[in-house]
């Protein structure tokens, strides 16, 4: 076992671990603490497969946004320790039929998959690939999601304004 | 080379690999831990010249030693924590912010063959472990159960959050001049080609990087948490934010982290816009001194200490100019702190962006010192 195998093996434990931690975790400051665990993982498998760009990307926008949105909205609830997952039958039925139909499907796939071996291990820069496919052949589909995250930052803008209409009617 | 390139090397020597590992780690303990320590203790001397005092004197000479006493006193503290604190996470948060600002070191080329990992996304990877620092900031102060904390956290990480985004741009307009996001590969695209002679720093490439270069200043003082922007620290109004509660070297990981990202915004800054190990006009490679001894020239190793000099030369100025700044602005409301970032600063950047773009694509990527020598004859 050589050292890149011995990091995929630890990344995959990371990950497997608080992935259960977040599902399972009566807390949920901790299931959110051990999502940033699942997607250091995560970033970690993007590393050892090559994909140096997409593992630094993960951890800008995972680690680095998405955790600390996920954390404000927790820590801005009242009450946070009393608030429990797993409370009832019916709120765990749900959630299994879900990933078992998730993990069904995701194990088609992968019987279904010719899967090629790769004889020389792909360790290509990536960054300048993928710089030249977003703005060669796929420029109009990068164009759409800019697009599509600019309405969502106008949308947040509109939603989280205050009306200004409104509060001048009872101002005066 | 790629993260995987890297790693799967360390393997195949093992074990050297791990031992490289170590001694890298070694290595960023022992420039950044004491580096951090006077820093503190210059911060301690800058403020005091800027308000006519003596500041730290009785500590070795010129109270030089002062940031080890300090360092001692914080070791021998004792390690305190409020009642009803999160103790896991309170625990975790101070490493965390030591390892994102720390582990950002491995990409600083400090000079030609001075680099922790080669990597190709270098730059990308530094922004990356900088957003470990902004969770642990936020964790820590979440976790100290004090309401000074919380403020101070909150505003820590949206501040740090928010002004990624005009870092970030700063740093695409230098990479798209460069064309490489390996903080190594930008160094040496700085300079003659061919030769060593570095006088094409990219703040001087053209007008809109000379302008992005401030924007990616401020940016860093932002994300450093330094004045005009210590807001979540704000000693005035929230006690000292979000490691209020934090006593001992918990208290010092976090002042350390502090000063560690300060050198390395520097450093990537020196890297990135000021020419890196180059100096104008002067190849640092073709030093001869003709010292040998023991059958093998000094020359690389002198060579390699002065581009390691001049780094930390030009990188000490700009953690200068931060303790300069520290000492001379008051401090920016949350309000005014967000103005700056989405109105002034955002705005600005993607301008230059676009300008460094056209530039690159008008004159072939070419310099606006190349251009000027070219018009007088002196550069083919």
């Amino acid at each position: 076992m050589n050292f890149l195998d011995f990091f995929v093996f630890i990344c995959v434990l990371l990950g497997v671990v608080s992935a259960a931690l977040v599902a399972f975790h009566p807390n949920i400051l901790y299931a959110a603490v051990s999502l940033m665990g699942a997607l250091l993982a995560v970033a970690g498998l993007y590393a050892s497969l090559g994909a140096d760009f997409l593992a630094a990307t993960q951890i800008i926008i995972y680690v680095g946004g998405v955790i600390i949105v996920i954390l404000f909205a927790v820590m801005m609830s009242e009450n946070i320790y009393r608030i429990r997952f797993l409370e009832g039958a019916q709120k765990i039925l749900m959630p299994f039929i879900m990933s078992a139909v998730i993990l069904g499907g995701l194990f088609a796939l992968f019987r279904g998959t010719t899967w090629g071996q790769l004889l020389v291990p792909l360790r290509e820069p990536t960054a300048e690939v993928m710089g030249r496919a977003l703005t060669g052949p796929y420029a109009l589909v990068f164009q759409y999601v800019a697009i599509v995250l600019l309405f969502g930052l106008i949308g947040a803008v509109v939603v989280a304004r205050p009306d200004h209409a409104a509060k001048n009617k009872e101002g005066k | 080379m790629s993260l995987a390139d890297f790693l799967s090397q360390l393997s195949s020597q093992i074990p050297y690999g791990v031992f490289s590992v170590l001694s890298a780690v070694v290595v960023i303990l022992l420039f950044a831990m004491p580096v951090g320590g006077l820093c503190t203790y210059f911060e301690r001397k800058v403020a005091a010249d800027f308000q006519e005092r003596i500041g730290p004197n009785r500590v070795g000479p010129y109270g030089l030693l002062q940031f080890f006493a300090d360092g001692i006193k914080m070791f021998l503290k004792e390690d305190t924590a409020p009642k009803n604190a999160d103790l896991f996470i309170y625990n975790l948060a101070p490493s965390l912010v030591t390892a994102g600002s720390l582990g950002a070191f491995a990409a600083v080329p400090f000079a030609k063959y001075v680099i922790g990992a080669e990597l190709d996304i270098g730059i990308f990877y530094v922004m990356a472990m900088g957003s470990l620092v902004s969770l642990g900031i936020l964790l820590g102060a979440w976790s100290s159960e004090n309401k000074w904390s919380l403020l101070g956290g909150m505003r820590g990480a949206a501040q740090i959050v928010s002004y990624e985004i005009p870092l970030g741009i700063a740093v695409l307009s230098v990479v798209l001049v460069s064309g490489a996001m390996g903080t190594h590969s930008i160094v040496e695209a700085q300079s003659w080609p061919g030769s060593g002679q570095g006088h094409f720093w990219n703040i001087f490439h053209n007008p809109f990087l000379f302008l992005n270069f401030f924007v990616y200043f401020i940016a860093a003082l932002a994300e450093c948490n330094r004045t005009p922007f210590d807001l979540p620290e704000a000693e005035s109004e929230l006690v000292s934010g979000f490691n209020t509660e934090f006593s001992g070297m918990r208290f010092g990981l976090y002042a350390l982290a502090e000063f560690a990202d300060v050198i390395m915004f520097a450093c990537i800054a020196t890297a990135i816009f000021l020419g890196g190990w180059h100096l104008p006009f002067v190849d640092l490679t073709q030093l001869q001194t003709g010292i040998v001894i023991g059958g093998k020239s000094l020359d690389p190793l002198l060579q390699t200490l002065l581009m390691i000099g001049v780094f930390l030369a030009k990188s000490a100025v700009l953690v200068f100019i931060v303790m300069w700044l520290r000492w001379t602005l008051p401090r920016l409301r949350v309000d005014q702190l967000m103005d700056l970032c989405w109105k002034y600063l955002i705005p600005i950047g993607f301008f230059n962006l676009l300008g460094a773009a056209v530039w690159v694509w008008v004159f072939n990527g070419k310099s606006i010192l190349e251009l000027v020598g070219g018009m007088l004859g002196v550069i083919r």
